[in-house]
This record gives C-alpha cells, sequence and structure tokens, in this order.
C-alpha cells in the first residue's frame, strides 16, 4: 500500500465532500440542534424555580401566607404573598394574577391546584395553627419554635449521588443521538461514495494506476477525518455554549468524557466503515444500496435502543454485557463513561474488542470490495466477490 | 517494446483469453480488432492490471509490469467514467496526482490539455454538466495528463462525431509520432487502415492474424475486380471452378477471391468468354475483408 496513494484519495473525499451543500446543511443542523438543547431550557423556564403568587385575605391568612413564603425554599419554590380583599380574590384568580387565595380555613384556587403549592400552605397552615395552640397551652416562645422546628430527617443512599448525573443524562442521551447520527451518516458516505465509483465506471480508470486497497482505505479515512472534524466542531460549540449560558458545569471531567466519545466514534467509524464499503460495492447503482445496506443498518439500529435502555440503567446487567459487543459498545459506552457511570477495565476491554474487530474486518472488506468493485453489470453475490480473484 | 506473452484469462466456465501474444514497438499505431467478445477489453484490463491473468505476462521495455510501471501508462476504458461532480480542472489534476506527477506538473499538465481540447472555457464546470462531446474531451485527456509512456485506449472512437475522430487522430498520430506506442481497438475499420502501421485480429479470445497493415494485405493478394458489360450475374464465373464470388459492386463489377491454384489470368478468359470485359484489376483487400474472412474461419 503507498501512501501517497492512499493520502491523495482521502483528501479528494474530504475536499468534495466538505464542498457539498448537504455536509453544510447537516453540519449547520447538528450545531443548531445541540446550541438548542443547551439553550432552550432556562430560556424556557423549564429548570427554574416553581413561583407562584398568594393573595391573603384576613390576617389569620396573612400569617399563614408569611409562614408559607419562609418555607418554601425547602420545597424548591418561591411564593410572593399579597393582602387582597374579599370582593375582588376571585377575578383575580381567573384572570391568573394570584395562583391561590388563603382565608380563615380555605384554600381557593381557579382549577386543581398545583400539588407543590398545597403542600407548602397545608405545611405553614400546620405550623401556624400548631404554634398557636403550643403558646395557648402555656409554652414560652423558644419551646413553640423548638417543637414547631426539629431537626429534619437526613437522607442517605447506599449507592452514592452524583448531583450532575441528572443533568449529565441528558446530555448523555444527545451524546447517543449523535454518534447514531455520526456511524450511519458517514456509514453511508462511505457505502454510496464506492457506488458513485461503480456507477460512474470512473472506478475503472483509478484501479489502472492505486490498488482496490489504496483506494477503500483512502476514502474511509478521508471520510472518517470529516466525520471527527464535524463532531469536534458540534462539540465545541456545544461546549461554548453551554458554558455561556452555566446550563452545564463544564469542568475536566467533562471535558475528557467528550474527547473519549469522540474517540469513540474513531473505533465504531473504524469498524463499520469497512463494512458499508462492501455493501457499496455489491451493488452497481444507488438504488440498490438501501437493500445491501440493511444488515448494516439494522445492527446501528439495535445499538441505539440498546443503548437508551442502558441510558437508563448505566449500571445494570445490558450495560455491563454491551460494553464488550463490538457494535454496541461504540454507542453505549460513551454516555456511560459521560455520566461516570463506566469503569476504566470496561472502557478499555470494550476499546480492545472493537478494535480487534475493526482490524479483523478490514482485511475481509478489501478482499471482498477487491472482488466485487470491478463487476459494474448487476449486483454481486457476498460469495462470489469473496472468490474473485482482482487486480494483480 | 510492449510485449504480451501467451494471456488467458477465464471467467468462470466462460474462457475470454485463450494464449494471446503479440507486440507493440515504440512509435507504433497499433490497431486492435475483433468481433465483440472477442476478449479486446479483456485483454487491455490485463495490461493495465485491472485484471490479473490466469497464465502468460504483459513485459513493458523488456521488464514484467508492476504497479510503479503501469503508473505511467494512460488508459480509457470502454466504459467511460469520470467523477459527475467534480469539477473538469480538480479532475485531470487529481489523476495526474494518482499517476505519481508531482502538484506543479500535474497542475500544468491539466491546464495544457484543457487547452489543446478546447475545454478552457468549461475548466471550472462540473464534469455532469458538460456535453458528451466535452465530456470525451475529459476524457482523452484524463488519459493523457501524466504524460504517459504508453497509451492504450479501449473504442477510443465509437461516439465521435467525423471532428472529434480527426481531433481525436491527430492527437493519437502526434502521440505516436514522439515514440510512445498506442493501442487502440475500435470497429471503425476503415479508421484503423488509415491510421494503423500494424494489427491485431482476435477472435474467440485467440489471435487469428497480426503484424503490419501492408503485411497483412500484402499476404493474400488473390482477389480481382472484374466487370463484364451486360452481364449481371456470376454465372459466367462457373468456368473457374477455383474461383468465387466475394461480393457485388454497385455498378455490377464482382470481387472474386482466388483459391486452389486458380489464376487471375484464368477469370480474365472466363470473362472475355462472357462478353465485353469494361474492367479488370488486381485487388489488394482491405481489413474489412481480411476481419470479414479471419472471423469467419
Amino acid at each position: 500500500m503507498r501512501r501517497s496513494a492512499v493520502r491523495l484519495v482521502a483528501r479528494r473525499e474530504l475536499t468534495e465532500r466538505v464542498r457539498e451543500r448537504s455536509f453544510l446543511v447537516g453540519t449547520c443542523v447538528s450545531i443548531a440542534i445541540i446550541a438548542l438543547v443547551v439553550v432552550l431550557p432556562p430560556l424556557l423556564g423549564l429548570d427554574e424555580q416553581d413561583r407562584y403568587t398568594v393573595g391573603a385575605v384576613g390576617e389569620q391568612a396573612a400569617k399563614v401566607a408569611e409562614a408559607a413564603r419562609a418555607g418554601a425554599g425547602a420545597f424548591d419554590a418561591e411564593i410572593t404573598v399579597r393582602r387582597v380583599e374579599p370582593d375582588g380574590a376571585d377575578t383575580e384568580l381567573r384572570d391568573g394574577e394570584l395562583d391561590a387565595v388563603l382565608t380563615d380555613d380555605v384554600l381557593r384556587s381557579r382549577e386543581k391546584p398545583d400539588d407543590k403549592l398545597v403542600g407548602v400552605l397545608q405545611a405553614a397552615d400546620r405550623e401556624v395553627r400548631s404554634g398557636a395552640a403550643l403558646r395557648e397551652a402555656g409554652l414560652s416562645e423558644g419551646e413553640v419554635r423548638a417543637a414547631l422546628s426539629p431537626e429534619p430527617l437526613r437522607v442517605s443512599t447506599i449507592e452514592p449521588v452524583d448531583d450532575r448525573r441528572d443533568s449529565l443524562g441528558g446530555l448523555a442521551f444527545f451524546t447517543i443521538l449523535i454518534l447514531y447520527g455520526q456511524l450511519l451518516t458517514y456509514g453511508f458516505w462511505v457505502a454510496s461514495g464506492v457506488v458513485e465509483e461503480k456507477a460512474s465506471r470512473v472506478v475503472e480508470i483509478l484501479l489502472s494506476t492505486i490498488r482496490p486497497r489504496e483506494l477503500l482505505a483512502g476514502k474511509v479515512i478521508g471520510l472518517g477525518l470529516l466525520g471527527l472534524a464535524q463532531l469536534l466542531l458540534v462539540a465545541a460549540v456545544g461546549l461554548l455554549v453551554a458554558t455561556a449560558t452555566g446550563a452545564v458545569d463544564v469542568d475536566s471531567d467533562l471535558l475528557i468524557a467528550v474527547g473519549l466519545s469522540l474517540l469513540w466514534f474513531v473505533l465504531g467509524y473504524a469498524f463499520f466503515a469497512c463494512a458499508f464499503a462492501c455493501a457499496g460495492a455489491l451493488v452497481p447503482r444507488l438504488e440498490e444500496l438501501q437493500a445491501s445496506a440493511t444488515p448494516l443498518t439494522l445492527t446501528i439500529m439495535i445499538s441505539l435502543f440498546i443503548a437508551f435502555a442502558v441510558n437508563s440503567d448505566p449500571e445494570g446487567t445490558l450495560a455491563h454485557v454491551s460494553a464488550f459487543i463490538p457494535f454496541t459498545a461504540p454507542m453505549t459506552l460513551p454516555p456511560r463513561i459521560l455520566v461516570g457511570a463506566a469503569p476504566w477495565y470496561e472502557v478499555v476491554g470494550g476499546a480492545v474488542v472493537t478494535l480487534a474487530a475493526a482490524a479483523a474486518l478490514i482485511p475481509l472488506a478489501a478482499r471482498i470490495y477487491s472482488g466485487a468493485v470491478l463487476r459494474t453489470g448487476s449486483a454481486v453475490k457476498l460469495r462470489d466477490a469473496w472468490r474473485a480473484r482482482s487486480a494483480a | 517494446m510492449l510485449e504480451l506473452t501467451d494471456l488467458a484469462r477465464r471467467y468462470g466456465d466462460v474462457v475470454a483469453l485463450d494464449g494471446i501474444s503479440f507486440s507493440v514497438a515504440p512509435g507504433q499505431l497499433y490497431g486492435f480488432v475483433g468481433p465483440n467478445g472477442a476478449g479486446k477489453t479483456t485483454t487491455m484490463r490485463i495490461v493495465l492490471g485491472v485484471l490479473a491473468p490466469d497464465r502468460g505476462e504483459v513485459r513493458w521495455r523488456g521488464k514484467r509490469v508492476d504497479a510503479a510501471t503501469r503508473s505511467r501508462f494512460g488508459y480509457m476504458p470502454e466504459e467511460r467514467g469520470l467523477y459527475p461532480k467534480m469539477r473538469v480542472r480538480a479532475q485531470l489534476v487529481y489523476l495526474a496526482r494518482l499517476h505519481g506527477a508531482q502538484p506543479a506538473e500535474a497542475a500544468a499538465a491539466a491546464g495544457r490539455w484543457i487547452d489543446r481540447l478546447g475545454l478552457t472555457e468549461r475548466a471550472g464546470d462540473r464534469v455532469e454538466t458538460l456535453s458528451l462531446g466535452n465530456q470525451q474531451r475529459v476524457q482523452l485527456a484524463a488519459a493523457l495528463v501524466h504524460d504517459p509512456e504508453l497509451l492504450v485506449l479501449d473504442e477510443p472512437f465509437s461516439g465521435l462525431d467525423p471532428v472529434g475522430v480527426d481531433v481525436l487522430s491527430g492527437v493519437l498520430s502526434e502521440y505516436a509520432a514522439t515514440g510512445v506506442p498506442v493501442v487502440f481497438s475500435s470497429h471503425q475499420l476503415e479508421l484503423v487502415e488509415r491510421l494503423c502501421e500494424a494489427v491485431a485480429i482476435v477472435k474467440d479470445g485467440r489471435l487469428v492474424a497480426s503484424g503490419t497493415v501492408d503485411e497483412l494485405r500484402g499476404s493474400d493478394g488473390r482477389t480481382v475486380r472484374v466487370a463484364v458489360a451486360g452481364e449481371d450475374g456470376d454465372g459466367w464465373l462457373a468456368a473457374v471452378p477455383a474461383a468465387e464470388t466475394v461480393s457485388r459492386g454497385r455498378d455490377g463489377s464482382l470481387l472474386v477471391a482466388l483459391t486452389d491454384g486458380a489464376t487471375p489470368e484464368e477469370v480474365l478468359d472466363a470473362a472475355r468468354r462472357a462478353g465485353t470485359v469494361t474492367h479488370f484489376s488486381l485487388e489488394r483487400p482491405t481489413l474489412t475483408d481480411l476481419f470479414r474472412k479471419a472471423v469467419a474461419t
């Protein structure tokens, strides 16, 4: 294999593909999606505290509302209190100016009130009434306070709790989606590039000066570099936007996790790209590619679903098993690495298994590709391609 | 000197080549003719290393051809093909580079051929937007852009209009004149006869005749054209059993082939007995005649 020939082919794949409008559009869409995913939740107020405005009618209600305002923080809520007249209360409720109105012994709202709000107000009401009862029974102010605010229960778990896992779980979900899209897209680009050379018959000119293996290697490497560069760009934009908006805490752990995910794209691509090249070499026209690539498309789809399952249970049996299967590992390990649920020996073991599988596949793919790529008339059977003797 | 020795190749049970040998001298325009399926394309693909032979070898300048040598050959396959979406100039530069040219050389050669073949205004266009004729020119440039030591062209004239045929003939003759052997296949036998110094005729994977056009035509020479006033048929020729009619001209003349020791004089005598002889000449067979005779047997 001559490196100069491989480099020339790789460079052509890269430069020609970059110039295509579909590539530009695809990159922009990816960046737009990642930016939206990072930016939208804070914009829509999805991750903010719940805010309520409560109207109080009368002294007793005002005390309860005030207690609710003071205790709302424990419920992850914020309450604003306003004194209202009984006459206008219903109108303000109907207009949405108020979320609830408290009178002596009634909590009134327009529709069924928010559970959290009810919880906060009921607790406040209990506190105020119990306090009054205790004072009546002759307890001092200090004793009342001590009785009403006991030490809260401490929470403890068997598994360690990572506060970031929730926010990173979302990131992991999109990592799976992006890896899936990237593997499928670039796999198909390799396959359709091969078919295009067959269909346009340019392959015969190419093979009169370079060998099939050089052509295959150049194509796979060129498109792989492009795929990696595109992912880097998307990841960089995502991280920048995340930092700018403060949506995700970007630290060195996260950077390493993102870097490892990119590395896993390379491993997954190495495994799938050669297989896709064979699927392309077996058919004479682009129309027939869908059919010959179906087994590969299905494999990637199955990996996607397994990855979703693993993401919702990153420590389950499926997660451990799929780390050591060459075609699932590239999609199930990155999300686990992101949330910190993949032990190092699984990451290394999965990488070794995937690399070994790719290394075993490449010569097989090269042989099938060489045997099939010059047969431009009709679809070639896998067995015939395997047996065909190709160029010297 | 390009030497092909005993090339053989099968596709499954089909024998495509069964021991083809011939050689092409430096500067020779060499015609490669034969009916469809005779093995011309297979032979050319083997020379270019696109296919491997089952038996036999190809030598160039006395040495067995390897990948490095082949990258200095120029090839135009029968099934034309270029990257449809790639621009003309970029495509030619790329192909020159694949053949081992340095970047500057490749750019200069691409520019030269673009100008020479009248593609200057389309150099920045995608190949798929060009007319068929212009695509053919790009295809020719693709075969020539790396300044090949040997040119192999499979049916280069098919689909060309008369002007295109003239341009291509000119380029090929010019190339051969610089000492580069040029091998091409064609079904246009008059053209091959006019252009080529030597030819090989193949049939069913075997060589049935080869040599210079003069040799091949002279080796026969036993054909006469004769016209007898008032005689449309060839009944009178029955007097010479060893002569037979090859074809009848539009002017009523007969082309007669002589076999088994029959002489032109005997035919002339028989014609004179039949009437007034208005035409009598010894004919040299055309390549077409030779071809028909070669593939008929």
